[in-house]
């Protein structure tokens, strides 16, 4: 199979920097995975996504060394503050989320047949004839998502896209991606919540500084859950990851509590 | 430094033909520690902006403490009530982290605010003289929050605090709020973030569609699976560890949890 991005030993500075955002990182991103990069704040997921979908340098300038591949025909970005990529010319969210695939040239028919398809898909088909600039911001967030998805990426990059969204909406948004990797696409995924990433995706890199530190598994990797940082606190023993049930096989049956 | 309360009453609001708030009454005591939760779109950022004079009600009254908010700017409104937007980056606007945090206060009057010890508070110490778009978005939000926190107002306004924020970062502002808390500081949260909700709220304010659907004392919530579950939530983490584990005493705070289970024998070998 081939990736659809390809990153060899890839380092990115943003301009003006002292210190690379991005570290001799190697990744690649096949058709149907849906990876999520997690880390501290400052660790390089965000940086990731761009570099990976070819928006850094080319659009945010800065310097990149290193191979990069890109065979994607489309990557689709969802930044982690949503109302920068408003375009601002659309009147409606239907027009807003039409925007990406009119560019594209195609005919209106499938146009309006791809914007459709991507607010069914987000459920905000009853947010189509609503003004974007009056919209909370969860709504924003989902109107952001399915403008970037009625593109059609092959690479589509989120970062923490249900920053802003409730739980019903963010479970909603997660449980999607898994069905958008199986239509071909790859899913790239920048975010914190490791509880909904480790349920989605397929792989999970873990970074820190600008480099990539684990790589594999979700359930390997993503360790550092609300349960597992409980478990240790609490003076629980080892295997990690932990989580609930694990945690309930450790509690020696004589205990008292 | 003492909290004041706020209230509204009867409040309405419309963002054009959608009505965002359809009959509102809210009080918070002085001192209190309050979330709103509810689905987006629910009215809850709306709610909160009336509070510092950003919008104002087509129907209704909002007070803070005993001041009118009808009669008042925003600029005023800023002397008692601390606003944190959900979008760091719309209130940030200088050109060092430190300057954009000394901003406030300067406002108020204050000649050399001597925010070094915020900054400190909030892990921005090696960062003050950086420009704030320098810095990751979620650590732009911490420096946000710091402005407004050195304008030491006695009701504070937070708007999705923790969202996009990483584990390290989100124990920073948990702990900055429990000493505010403590000063008696009333402070009325936006958020989603049940976690947050657990160790930062006394009592919880549902909205739905423009109205309060419910008004609970956080712990009893957080361990109403039923109630949480017809809002589309989940108990967090403490909860579901003290529920498994059959934890004593209701604890939902996480140091409250790790207490409870020192306890607990482990088993060193797992057995399949």
């Amino acid at each position: 199979m081939t990736a659809l991005v390809a990153l060899n030993r890839v380092s990115f500075s943003y301009p003006g920097a002292e210190r690379p955002a991005l570290e001799a990182v190697s990744l690649e991103v096949l058709p149907g995975e849906v990876i999520a990069a997690t880390g501290a704040a400052g660790a390089g997921t965000s940086t990731l996504l761009l570099v990976a979908t070819g928006f850094a340098p080319r659009i945010v300038g800065g310097t990149l060394t290193g191979v990069r591949t890109i065979a994607a025909a489309r990557c689709g970005v969802v930044f982690a503050r949503p109302w920068t990529q408003l375009t601002g010319l659309c009147p409606t969210v239907r027009d807003e989320v039409a925007f990406g695939p009119a560019s594209r040239g195609l005919a209106r028919a499938d146009v309006l047949a791809a914007a459709e398809r991507a607010l069914e898909r987000l459920g905000i088909a009853h947010l189509a004839a609503r003004d974007p600039a009056q919209l909370s911001g969860g709504e924003l967030q989902r109107v952001v998502v399915a403008a970037a998805l009625a593109l059609e990426p092959e690479v589509l990059a989120l970062d923490d896209p249900a920053a802003e969204l409730d739980p019903e909406a963010a479970d909603a948004l997660y449980d999607a991606l898994p069905g958008l990797a199986a239509a071909g696409a790859a899913v790239l995924l920048a975010t914190p919540d490791l509880g909904r990433a480790a349920r989605v995706a397929t792989r999970a890199v873990a970074m820190a500084d600008g480099r990539i530190v684990a790589e594999g598994a979700p359930e390997k990797v993503l360790t550092g859950t609300e349960v597992a940082r409980l478990a240790r606190a609490a003076g629980c023993p080892p295997p990690w990851p932990m989580d609930l049930a694990a945690l309930r096989r450790r509690v020696a049956p004589d205990t008292a509590r | 430094m003492n909290g004041v309360g706020a209230r509204v009453e009867g409040v309405r609001y419309s963002y054009g033909a959608g009505e965002a708030l359809r009959g509102v009454d809210l009080a918070v005591g002085a001192g209190e520690q309050v979330v709103l939760l509810g689905p987006n779109g629910a009215g809850k950022t709306t709610l909160t902006r009336l509070l510092v004079a950003l919008r104002r009600p087509s129907a209704g009254r909002v007070t803070v403490g005993d001041w009118d908010v009808a009669g008042r700017r925003p600029d005023e409104m800023a002397r008692r009530v601390g606003y944190a937007f959900q979008h760091a980056d719309q209130q940030l606007f200088a050109r060092s982290i430190e300057e954009d945090v000394a901003f406030g206060p300067r406002c108020l009057g204050r000649r050399r605010p001597a925010v070094g010890a915020l900054l400190e508070e909030l892990g921005l110490g090696a960062r003050a003289r950086l420009h704030p778009y320098d810095v990751p978005a979620p650590t732009r939000k911490l420096v946000a929050l710091a402005g407004v926190l050195a304008m030491e107002p006695p009701l504070l306004v937070l708007d999705e605090p923790t969202a996009g924020l990483d584990h390290e970062q989100r124990d920073v502002v948990l702990a900055a709020l429990r000493r505010r808390a403590a000063a008696g500081v009333t402070v009325l949260s936006v958020s989603h973030d049940l976690a947050f909700v657990a160790e930062a709220a006394d009592r919880v304010v549902v909205m739905r569609e423009g109205r309060i659907v419910a008004d609970r004392r956080a712990r009893e919530l957080l361990y109403d699976r039923e109630a949480l579950a017809e809002l589309g939530l989940r108990p967090p983490a403490t909860v579901e560890v003290s529920v498994g584990l059959g934890l004593q005493g209701r604890p939902v705070r996480a140091h409250e949890v790790v207490a409870a289970m020192r306890g607990i024998r482990w088993r060193e070998e797992l057995s399949e």
